[in-house]
Protein backbone atom coordinates (compact mmCIF):
# COMPACT_ATOMS: atom_id res chain seq x y z
CA UNK A 1 0.00 0.00 0.00
CA UNK A 2 1.41 3.30 -0.76
CA UNK A 3 1.19 6.10 1.47
CA UNK A 4 -0.90 8.28 1.63
CA UNK A 5 -0.52 11.56 -1.17
CA UNK A 6 -0.40 14.07 1.18
CA UNK A 7 3.05 13.20 2.15
CA UNK A 8 4.70 13.50 -1.38
CA UNK A 9 2.95 16.83 -1.39
CA UNK A 10 4.52 18.36 1.80
CA UNK A 11 7.53 16.82 0.32
CA UNK A 12 7.60 18.75 -2.93
CA UNK A 13 6.93 22.06 -0.88
CA UNK A 14 10.13 24.82 -1.69
CA UNK A 15 10.99 24.25 2.33
CA UNK A 16 10.93 20.44 2.56
CA UNK A 17 12.83 20.61 -0.84
CA UNK A 18 15.57 22.92 0.53
CA UNK A 19 16.06 21.42 3.83
CA UNK A 20 16.61 18.12 2.13
CA UNK A 21 18.37 18.99 -0.83
CA UNK A 22 20.70 21.81 -0.10
CA UNK A 23 23.74 21.88 0.03
CA UNK A 24 24.08 25.11 2.89
CA UNK A 25 25.45 23.76 6.26
CA UNK A 26 22.61 25.83 7.50
CA UNK A 27 19.74 23.32 6.15
CA UNK A 28 18.87 20.09 7.04
CA UNK A 29 22.28 19.65 9.56
CA UNK A 30 21.81 22.45 11.07
CA UNK A 31 18.09 22.01 12.16
CA UNK A 32 19.48 18.57 13.73
CA UNK A 33 21.92 20.32 15.22
CA UNK A 34 19.70 22.34 17.64
CA UNK A 35 17.33 19.25 18.02
CA UNK A 36 20.42 17.85 19.67
CA UNK A 37 20.65 21.03 21.29
CA UNK A 38 17.29 21.10 22.56
CA UNK A 39 18.02 17.00 23.61
CA UNK A 40 21.13 18.18 25.53
CA UNK A 41 19.16 20.94 27.60
CA UNK A 42 15.72 19.24 28.25
CA UNK A 43 17.62 15.50 28.78
CA UNK A 44 20.58 16.95 30.84
CA UNK A 45 18.62 18.89 33.08
CA UNK A 46 15.59 16.95 34.05
CA UNK A 47 18.87 14.05 34.72
CA UNK A 48 20.09 16.25 36.99
CA UNK A 49 16.97 16.44 39.16
CA UNK A 50 15.88 12.90 38.49
CA UNK A 51 19.88 12.22 40.52
CA UNK A 52 19.42 14.58 42.99
CA UNK A 53 15.46 12.95 43.51
CA UNK A 54 17.33 9.35 43.32
CA UNK A 55 19.49 11.01 46.45
CA UNK A 56 22.80 9.96 44.04
CA UNK A 57 23.87 13.70 44.61
CA UNK A 58 22.53 14.31 47.76
CA UNK A 59 24.87 17.03 48.41
CA UNK A 60 23.43 19.68 46.25
CA UNK A 61 20.18 21.35 47.74
CA UNK A 62 16.85 20.76 46.10
CA UNK A 63 14.60 23.40 46.09
CA UNK A 64 17.06 25.53 44.05
CA UNK A 65 17.32 23.32 41.31
CA UNK A 66 13.66 24.40 40.48
CA UNK A 67 15.49 26.80 38.55
CA UNK A 68 16.67 23.94 35.77
CA UNK A 69 13.17 23.67 34.82
CA UNK A 70 13.15 26.65 32.39
CA UNK A 71 15.87 25.12 30.84
CA UNK A 72 14.13 22.37 30.23
CA UNK A 73 11.56 24.27 28.35
CA UNK A 74 13.53 26.34 26.44
CA UNK A 75 15.11 22.45 24.98
CA UNK A 76 11.67 21.04 24.69
CA UNK A 77 11.06 24.14 23.16
CA UNK A 78 13.95 23.89 20.91
CA UNK A 79 13.27 20.65 20.12
CA UNK A 80 9.50 20.87 18.96
CA UNK A 81 10.63 23.46 16.54
CA UNK A 82 13.41 21.97 15.23
CA UNK A 83 11.51 18.56 15.23
CA UNK A 84 8.39 20.14 13.41
CA UNK A 85 11.62 21.14 10.67
CA UNK A 86 12.78 18.02 10.50
CA UNK A 87 9.30 16.09 10.12
CA UNK A 88 8.93 19.00 7.29
CA UNK A 89 11.77 17.77 5.72
CA UNK A 90 10.87 13.89 5.60
CA UNK A 91 7.43 13.35 6.13
CA UNK A 92 7.31 10.42 4.34
CA UNK A 93 9.98 8.85 6.39
CA UNK A 94 8.77 9.77 9.49
CA UNK A 95 5.36 9.32 9.16
CA UNK A 96 5.37 5.74 7.77
CA UNK A 97 7.83 4.84 10.53
CA UNK A 98 5.92 3.51 13.48
CA UNK A 99 8.86 4.13 15.91
CA UNK A 100 8.29 7.69 15.28
CA UNK A 101 4.38 7.62 17.18
CA UNK A 102 6.02 5.41 19.95
CA UNK A 103 8.28 8.60 20.06
CA UNK A 104 5.97 10.80 20.37
CA UNK A 105 4.02 8.93 23.04
CA UNK A 106 7.14 8.35 25.15
CA UNK A 107 8.39 12.58 25.16
CA UNK A 108 4.09 13.02 26.15
CA UNK A 109 4.66 10.73 29.44
CA UNK A 110 8.33 12.15 29.76
CA UNK A 111 6.63 15.60 29.55
CA UNK A 112 4.21 14.20 31.96
CA UNK A 113 5.93 13.15 34.28
CA UNK A 114 8.37 16.23 34.18
CA UNK A 115 5.17 18.51 35.05
CA UNK A 116 4.12 16.45 37.68
CA UNK A 117 8.01 16.43 39.58
CA UNK A 118 7.46 20.14 38.85
CA UNK A 119 3.69 20.22 40.33
CA UNK A 120 4.13 17.49 43.31
CA UNK A 121 8.10 17.99 44.29
CA UNK A 122 8.63 21.67 43.80
CA UNK A 123 5.19 23.28 43.84
CA UNK A 124 5.03 23.26 47.66
CA UNK A 125 7.60 25.54 49.62
CA UNK A 126 6.56 24.20 52.60
CA UNK A 127 7.99 20.59 51.34
CA UNK A 128 11.34 20.06 53.11
CA UNK A 129 14.16 18.02 51.46
CA UNK A 130 12.95 14.43 52.71
CA UNK A 131 9.33 15.04 52.02
CA UNK A 132 11.00 16.25 48.45
CA UNK A 133 12.54 13.54 47.68
CA UNK A 134 9.27 11.12 48.97
CA UNK A 135 7.32 12.76 46.89
CA UNK A 136 9.93 12.22 43.81
CA UNK A 137 12.00 8.97 43.84
CA UNK A 138 9.10 7.36 41.83
CA UNK A 139 8.56 9.90 39.21
CA UNK A 140 12.55 10.23 38.78
CA UNK A 141 12.98 6.60 38.03
CA UNK A 142 9.89 7.01 35.68
CA UNK A 143 11.63 10.02 34.28
CA UNK A 144 15.34 8.50 33.22
CA UNK A 145 13.38 5.68 32.07
CA UNK A 146 11.22 7.79 29.76
CA UNK A 147 13.71 10.00 28.74
CA UNK A 148 16.28 6.82 27.53
CA UNK A 149 13.26 5.67 25.68
CA UNK A 150 12.73 8.89 23.96
CA UNK A 151 16.54 8.97 22.91
CA UNK A 152 16.41 5.27 21.94
CA UNK A 153 12.99 6.04 20.07
CA UNK A 154 14.91 8.60 18.59
CA UNK A 155 17.79 7.26 17.07
CA UNK A 156 15.69 3.91 15.63
CA UNK A 157 14.44 6.60 13.61
CA UNK A 158 17.31 6.63 11.47
CA UNK A 159 17.96 2.84 11.40
CA UNK A 160 13.92 1.33 10.75
CA UNK A 161 12.39 3.70 8.49
CA UNK A 162 10.89 2.07 5.42
CA UNK A 163 10.80 5.22 2.78
CA UNK A 164 13.31 7.73 2.80
CA UNK A 165 11.30 10.03 0.61
CA UNK A 166 8.02 9.75 -0.87
CA UNK A 167 8.37 6.57 -3.62
CA UNK A 168 8.10 7.46 -6.81
CA UNK B 1 51.23 18.26 6.71
CA UNK B 2 49.86 15.10 6.42
CA UNK B 3 48.70 11.65 8.42
CA UNK B 4 52.09 10.05 8.46
CA UNK B 5 53.74 13.25 9.76
CA UNK B 6 50.92 14.04 12.28
CA UNK B 7 51.41 10.14 13.47
CA UNK B 8 54.79 10.05 13.78
CA UNK B 9 54.89 13.60 15.79
CA UNK B 10 51.97 12.04 18.12
CA UNK B 11 53.47 8.73 18.43
CA UNK B 12 56.56 9.90 20.59
CA UNK B 13 53.00 10.86 22.94
CA UNK B 14 51.94 7.68 24.22
CA UNK B 15 55.21 5.67 24.40
CA UNK B 16 57.91 8.16 25.60
CA UNK B 17 55.53 10.09 27.54
CA UNK B 18 53.92 6.45 29.01
CA UNK B 19 57.48 5.77 30.21
CA UNK B 20 58.24 9.13 32.06
CA UNK B 21 54.45 9.07 33.43
CA UNK B 22 55.23 5.40 34.97
CA UNK B 23 58.57 6.20 36.18
CA UNK B 24 57.37 9.20 37.92
CA UNK B 25 54.44 7.25 39.52
CA UNK B 26 57.37 4.63 40.87
CA UNK B 27 59.69 7.35 41.92
CA UNK B 28 56.91 8.49 43.84
CA UNK B 29 56.56 5.67 45.77
CA UNK B 30 60.40 6.46 47.58
CA UNK B 31 59.36 8.79 50.87
CA UNK B 32 56.10 8.73 49.47
CA UNK B 33 55.66 11.75 47.38
CA UNK B 34 52.53 12.68 46.83
CA UNK B 35 53.22 15.64 44.76
CA UNK B 36 54.98 13.31 42.49
CA UNK B 37 52.31 11.02 42.59
CA UNK B 38 49.95 13.42 41.42
CA UNK B 39 52.03 14.47 38.80
CA UNK B 40 52.06 11.29 36.94
CA UNK B 41 48.49 10.79 37.37
CA UNK B 42 47.61 14.00 35.66
CA UNK B 43 50.48 12.62 32.71
CA UNK B 44 48.65 9.49 32.53
CA UNK B 45 45.05 11.08 31.65
CA UNK B 46 46.42 13.75 29.08
CA UNK B 47 48.27 10.85 27.91
CA UNK B 48 45.47 8.99 27.33
CA UNK B 49 43.83 11.81 25.77
CA UNK B 50 46.55 12.58 23.34
CA UNK B 51 46.58 8.72 22.49
CA UNK B 52 43.26 8.84 20.52
CA UNK B 53 44.70 11.58 17.84
CA UNK B 54 47.41 9.52 17.47
CA UNK B 55 45.59 6.04 16.40
CA UNK B 56 43.20 8.09 14.67
CA UNK B 57 46.08 9.79 12.68
CA UNK B 58 47.54 6.46 12.36
CA UNK B 59 44.69 5.05 10.48
CA UNK B 60 45.19 7.93 7.86
CA UNK B 61 49.34 7.09 7.37
CA UNK B 62 47.85 3.81 6.58
CA UNK B 63 45.67 5.53 3.54
CA UNK B 64 48.53 7.17 2.84
CA UNK B 65 51.08 4.30 2.82
CA UNK B 66 48.72 1.63 1.28
CA UNK B 67 49.48 2.50 -1.93
CA UNK B 68 53.21 2.78 -2.11
CA UNK B 69 55.44 0.07 -3.35
CA UNK B 70 57.49 -2.19 -1.17
CA UNK B 71 55.06 -1.77 2.82
CA UNK B 72 53.58 -4.33 3.71
CA UNK B 73 49.64 -4.66 4.69
CA UNK B 74 50.28 -7.60 7.44
CA UNK B 75 53.04 -5.45 9.04
CA UNK B 76 50.51 -2.31 9.04
CA UNK B 77 47.78 -4.73 10.42
CA UNK B 78 49.81 -6.10 13.29
CA UNK B 79 51.13 -2.71 14.12
CA UNK B 80 47.05 -1.25 13.84
CA UNK B 81 45.81 -4.45 15.87
CA UNK B 82 49.01 -3.61 18.46
CA UNK B 83 47.99 -0.47 18.66
CA UNK B 84 43.98 -1.25 19.27
CA UNK B 85 45.13 -3.54 22.22
CA UNK B 86 47.26 -0.36 23.79
CA UNK B 87 44.66 2.11 23.28
CA UNK B 88 42.20 0.35 25.13
CA UNK B 89 44.81 -0.43 28.14
CA UNK B 90 46.08 2.86 27.88
CA UNK B 91 42.20 5.00 28.25
CA UNK B 92 41.36 2.63 31.63
CA UNK B 93 44.82 3.26 33.00
CA UNK B 94 44.19 7.06 32.14
CA UNK B 95 40.48 6.66 33.60
CA UNK B 96 41.70 5.07 36.34
CA UNK B 97 44.30 7.61 37.60
CA UNK B 98 41.93 9.97 36.83
CA UNK B 99 39.53 8.35 39.69
CA UNK B 100 42.12 8.40 42.04
CA UNK B 101 42.74 12.39 41.09
CA UNK B 102 38.99 12.99 42.07
CA UNK B 103 39.28 11.17 45.20
CA UNK B 104 42.25 12.89 46.34
CA UNK B 105 41.23 16.15 45.55
CA UNK B 106 41.43 19.28 48.17
CA UNK B 107 43.56 17.19 50.40
CA UNK B 108 47.32 17.17 50.65
CA UNK B 109 47.62 13.95 52.05
CA UNK B 110 46.05 11.33 50.31
CA UNK B 111 44.16 8.61 51.85
CA UNK B 112 46.05 5.43 51.06
CA UNK B 113 44.08 3.14 48.51
CA UNK B 114 46.39 0.16 47.79
CA UNK B 115 43.87 -1.56 45.45
CA UNK B 116 43.39 1.59 42.86
CA UNK B 117 47.13 2.03 43.61
CA UNK B 118 47.77 -1.37 42.51
CA UNK B 119 45.53 -1.09 39.50
CA UNK B 120 46.70 1.59 38.01
CA UNK B 121 50.39 0.16 38.19
CA UNK B 122 49.52 -3.17 36.46
CA UNK B 123 47.29 -0.75 33.96
CA UNK B 124 50.87 1.76 33.67
CA UNK B 125 53.47 -1.28 33.66
CA UNK B 126 50.75 -2.93 30.97
CA UNK B 127 50.39 0.74 29.17
CA UNK B 128 53.97 1.02 28.73
CA UNK B 129 54.69 -2.80 27.58
CA UNK B 130 52.02 -2.60 25.01
CA UNK B 131 52.87 0.78 23.82
CA UNK B 132 56.90 -0.12 23.21
CA UNK B 133 55.83 -3.05 21.14
CA UNK B 134 53.25 -0.59 18.91
CA UNK B 135 56.22 1.50 18.29
CA UNK B 136 58.55 -1.68 17.42
CA UNK B 137 55.94 -2.79 15.00
CA UNK B 138 55.30 0.42 13.93
CA UNK B 139 58.85 1.04 13.46
CA UNK B 140 58.89 -2.70 11.37
CA UNK B 141 56.52 -1.07 8.44
CA UNK B 142 59.16 0.90 7.38
CA UNK B 143 62.73 0.03 8.58
CA UNK B 144 63.56 -3.62 7.18
CA UNK B 145 66.77 -3.07 9.07
CA UNK B 146 65.44 -3.02 12.39
CA UNK B 147 62.57 -6.10 11.87
CA UNK B 148 63.25 -9.12 13.64
CA UNK B 149 62.15 -12.58 11.99
CA UNK B 150 60.15 -12.45 8.83
CA UNK B 151 57.34 -10.50 7.85
CA UNK B 152 55.05 -10.36 10.72
CA UNK B 153 55.37 -13.61 12.12
CA UNK B 154 55.30 -13.41 16.09
CA UNK B 155 58.12 -16.00 18.47
CA UNK B 156 58.29 -16.16 22.06
CA UNK B 157 56.72 -13.07 24.27
CA UNK B 158 55.79 -11.04 20.79
CA UNK B 159 53.97 -14.13 19.99
CA UNK B 160 51.95 -14.54 23.35
CA UNK B 161 50.78 -10.80 23.13
CA UNK B 162 49.35 -11.14 19.70
CA UNK B 163 46.73 -13.29 21.00
CA UNK B 164 45.10 -10.47 22.73
CA UNK B 165 45.56 -8.35 19.86
CA UNK B 166 42.08 -7.54 17.46
CA UNK B 167 42.40 -8.16 14.04
CA UNK B 168 41.67 -4.74 12.71
CA UNK B 169 38.86 -6.14 10.37
CA UNK B 170 37.96 -8.65 12.29
CA UNK B 171 37.18 -5.34 14.94
CA UNK B 172 35.78 -3.04 12.07
CA UNK B 173 33.41 -6.58 11.02
CA UNK B 174 32.30 -6.92 14.55
CA UNK B 175 31.22 -3.23 15.19
CA UNK B 176 29.04 -3.70 11.88
CA UNK B 177 27.91 -7.22 12.11
CA UNK B 178 24.09 -5.78 12.80
CA UNK B 179 22.41 -2.75 12.09
CA UNK B 180 20.68 -2.93 15.91
CA UNK B 181 24.02 -2.98 17.46
CA UNK B 182 25.33 -0.04 15.69
CA UNK B 183 22.29 1.46 16.80
CA UNK B 184 23.00 0.41 20.42
CA UNK B 185 26.21 2.37 20.21
CA UNK B 186 24.90 5.32 18.40
CA UNK B 187 21.52 5.26 21.10
CA UNK B 188 24.24 5.09 24.30
CA UNK B 189 26.55 7.94 22.91
CA UNK B 190 23.27 9.84 22.71
CA UNK B 191 22.53 8.93 26.33
CA UNK B 192 26.17 9.91 27.48
CA UNK B 193 25.48 13.28 25.43
CA UNK B 194 22.42 14.17 27.87
CA UNK B 195 24.10 13.06 30.70
CA UNK B 196 27.69 14.89 30.48
CA UNK B 197 26.04 18.13 29.37
CA UNK B 198 23.26 18.35 32.07
CA UNK B 199 25.78 17.91 34.44
CA UNK B 200 28.47 19.62 33.52
CA UNK B 201 26.35 22.44 31.95
CA UNK B 202 24.36 23.01 35.33
CA UNK B 203 27.85 23.36 37.30
CA UNK B 204 28.87 25.88 34.38
CA UNK B 205 25.73 28.23 34.29
CA UNK B 206 26.29 28.74 38.29
CA UNK B 207 29.76 29.54 37.39
CA UNK B 208 28.01 31.76 35.04
CA UNK B 209 25.78 33.67 37.21
CA UNK B 210 22.75 31.80 36.26
CA UNK B 211 20.67 29.10 39.07
CA UNK B 212 22.12 31.51 41.70
CA UNK B 213 20.49 30.07 44.34
CA UNK B 214 22.89 26.91 44.39
CA UNK B 215 25.72 27.02 46.17
CA UNK B 216 29.19 25.96 44.16
CA UNK B 217 30.84 23.29 46.12
CA UNK B 218 27.99 20.58 46.10
CA UNK B 219 27.61 20.99 42.51
CA UNK B 220 31.53 19.05 42.44
CA UNK B 221 29.26 15.59 43.23
CA UNK B 222 28.05 16.38 39.50
CA UNK B 223 31.26 15.84 38.52
CA UNK B 224 31.86 12.05 38.63
CA UNK B 225 28.43 11.69 36.44
CA UNK B 226 30.11 13.91 33.63
CA UNK B 227 32.75 11.73 33.72
CA UNK B 228 30.94 8.55 33.53
CA UNK B 229 29.02 10.05 30.38
CA UNK B 230 31.83 11.31 29.31
CA UNK B 231 33.32 7.93 29.53
CA UNK B 232 30.28 6.46 27.53
CA UNK B 233 30.76 8.41 24.69
CA UNK B 234 34.73 7.72 24.74
CA UNK B 235 33.88 3.93 24.24
CA UNK B 236 30.83 4.16 21.41
CA UNK B 237 32.98 6.85 20.20
CA UNK B 238 35.86 4.57 19.69
CA UNK B 239 33.85 1.90 18.80
CA UNK B 240 32.04 3.56 15.67
CA UNK B 241 35.25 5.00 14.62
CA UNK B 242 36.65 1.59 14.73
CA UNK B 243 33.37 0.39 12.91
CA UNK B 244 33.82 2.90 9.87
CA UNK B 245 37.46 3.92 10.53
CA UNK B 246 38.04 5.55 6.64
CA UNK B 247 34.46 7.39 7.40
CA UNK B 248 35.96 9.58 10.41
CA UNK B 249 39.30 9.57 9.44
CA UNK B 250 38.72 10.99 6.46
CA UNK B 251 36.18 14.38 7.40
CA UNK B 252 37.82 17.43 8.67
CA UNK B 253 34.07 17.70 11.32
CA UNK B 254 35.56 14.76 12.97
CA UNK B 255 39.08 15.74 13.27
CA UNK B 256 38.17 19.64 14.69
CA UNK B 257 35.73 17.68 16.86
CA UNK B 258 38.62 15.35 18.81
CA UNK B 259 40.27 19.08 18.81
CA UNK B 260 37.51 20.47 20.42
CA UNK B 261 37.68 17.51 22.77
CA UNK B 262 41.12 17.84 23.77
CA UNK B 263 40.90 21.96 24.47
CA UNK B 264 37.80 20.90 27.00
CA UNK B 265 39.91 19.23 28.46
CA UNK B 266 42.63 21.68 28.50
CA UNK B 267 39.83 24.22 30.26
CA UNK B 268 39.15 21.50 32.68
CA UNK B 269 43.28 21.15 33.56
CA UNK B 270 43.17 24.82 33.97
CA UNK B 271 39.73 25.13 35.69
CA UNK B 272 41.12 22.47 38.44
CA UNK B 273 44.66 22.74 38.25
CA UNK B 274 45.05 26.37 38.76
CA UNK B 275 43.25 29.06 41.65
CA UNK B 276 40.59 29.46 39.09
CA UNK B 277 38.97 25.88 41.27
CA UNK B 278 40.22 27.72 44.68
CA UNK B 279 38.58 31.17 44.05
CA UNK B 280 35.03 29.30 43.55
CA UNK B 281 34.93 26.20 45.93
CA UNK B 282 33.27 27.92 48.95
CA UNK B 283 30.97 30.22 46.82
CA UNK B 284 27.42 30.21 49.24
CA UNK B 285 24.09 30.82 47.34
CA UNK B 286 23.61 34.48 45.70
CA UNK B 287 27.66 34.70 45.34
CA UNK B 288 29.05 35.71 41.94
CA UNK B 289 32.06 33.74 40.86
CA UNK B 290 35.63 35.59 39.79
CA UNK B 291 35.67 37.07 36.14
CA UNK B 292 38.27 34.40 34.95
CA UNK B 293 36.11 31.99 36.51
CA UNK B 294 33.30 32.66 34.49
CA UNK B 295 35.46 33.16 31.45
CA UNK B 296 36.69 28.81 31.83
CA UNK B 297 32.51 28.46 32.53
CA UNK B 298 31.78 30.17 29.24
CA UNK B 299 34.80 28.23 27.18
CA UNK B 300 33.98 25.38 29.34
CA UNK B 301 30.00 25.47 27.51
CA UNK B 302 30.92 26.99 24.70
CA UNK B 303 33.67 23.99 23.74
CA UNK B 304 31.36 21.47 24.54
CA UNK B 305 28.15 22.70 22.72
CA UNK B 306 31.58 23.11 19.63
CA UNK B 307 32.10 19.16 20.22
CA UNK B 308 28.16 18.02 19.57
CA UNK B 309 27.69 20.46 16.66
CA UNK B 310 30.98 19.11 15.06
CA UNK B 311 30.03 15.78 16.03
CA UNK B 312 26.70 16.68 13.84
CA UNK B 313 28.51 17.76 11.09
CA UNK B 314 30.87 14.48 10.88
CA UNK B 315 28.05 12.97 8.27
CA UNK B 316 28.32 15.75 5.82
CA UNK B 317 32.01 16.49 5.95
CA UNK B 318 32.46 12.99 4.90
CA UNK B 319 35.40 12.58 3.05
CA UNK B 320 36.80 16.19 3.26
CA UNK B 321 40.14 15.01 3.68
CA UNK B 322 41.81 13.93 0.89
CA UNK B 323 45.57 11.98 0.65
CA UNK B 324 47.83 11.51 -2.66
Amino acid sequence: MAPPLFLQSIEDSGLSTWLRESESPFAFYFVLLFHTFGLALLVGANTVVDLRLLGYVGEIPLAPLKGLFRIMWLGFAINACSGALLLLAYPTKALTNPFFYVKLAIIGFAVRVMVMIKDRVFGDPSLDESSMMKRGAGLAKWSICLWIGAITAGRLLAYTYKYLVYPS
Amino acid sequence: MNFSHLHLLLNHFPIIGGIIALGLFLTSFVGNNAGLRRASLILFVALALLALPTFFSGIGAKGELKAEPGISAALMDRHEGAAMLALFVMEIAGALALVELWRNQGSSTPRRRPGSILAILIFSLLTVGLMVRVGNTGGDIRHPEIRVGEGANETGLSAFVHVFEPSPDGFTQAMLISKWWWAFIMDLHFIGLALLIGTVGVLNLRLLGFLKRLPVAPLHALMPWAMAGFGINLLTGLFAYIGMPGYYTFDIAFWLKILAILLVWLNLAVFYLTDVFGTIERLGPGEDAPVFAKFIAGTALFLWFAVITLGRYIQPYNNTISIR
